[in-house]
């Protein structure tokens, strides 16, 4: 059991220097593409926003409702469910834990 | 590599104010809920405690109960 310890910490090393050589590509690609897809809106965007939740509303009440193809309204669908994933992820940073509450 | 999208102004907002909405209402329900457990916890403990007084009671009796099975 001693031994086994020994050896696995001399390959700590070595092993965190090839976490680090296969990660560093994969995170430069995350921030590639974080950097513009993932940063909150700037203070400009926020009228564009508001402006864009408005014309979905009166897209609803003027009936165009039932010409959106299934293609698009899949696609809508599955943006709605990514926003509210979102929430989920902060109700977990709020309550502290991934799993349950730890009261 | 694909360029990167351009997301919609709507979507970001949605999704980084749903983020916030989810710290605050995570933290909310957090405090709601911790003196409720500690409460439950309490009265666990006084039960628990109340239990285990009879059963020693139980277990005393037995042992001093007389009866031609011995």
């Amino acid at each position: 059991m001693a031994q086994a310890v020994q050896k696995l910490v001399t390959k700590v090393p070595s092993l965190l220097g090839a976490a680090v050589t296969y990660s560093k590509p994969r995170l430069a690609t995350f921030w590639y593409y974080a950097r513009v897809e993932l940063v909150p809106p700037s203070p400009a965007e926020i009228p564009k926003a508001i402006e864009g939740a408005s014309a979905i509303i009166k897209s609803f009440q003027s009936g165009r409702l039932g010409q959106i193809t299934v293609k698009d309204a899949v696609r809508n669908g599955l943006v709605a469910t990514e926003v509210l994933m979102w929430f989920y992820i902060g109700e977990c940073i709020g309550k502290g834990g991934i799993i349950g509450y730890d009261v | 590599m694909v360029p990167p999208v351009a997301v919609s102004p709507l979507i970001k907002t949605a999704r980084w104010s749903a983020l916030l909405l989810g710290v605050f209402y995570g933290k909310q329900r957090f405090d709601y809920l911790k003196p409720i457990a500690e409460e439950d916890r309490r009265v666990e403990e006084a039960e628990k405690k109340v239990r285990e007084e009879q059963q020693r009671i139980k277990q005393l009796a037995e042992a001093n109960s007389e009866s031609i099975l011995k």
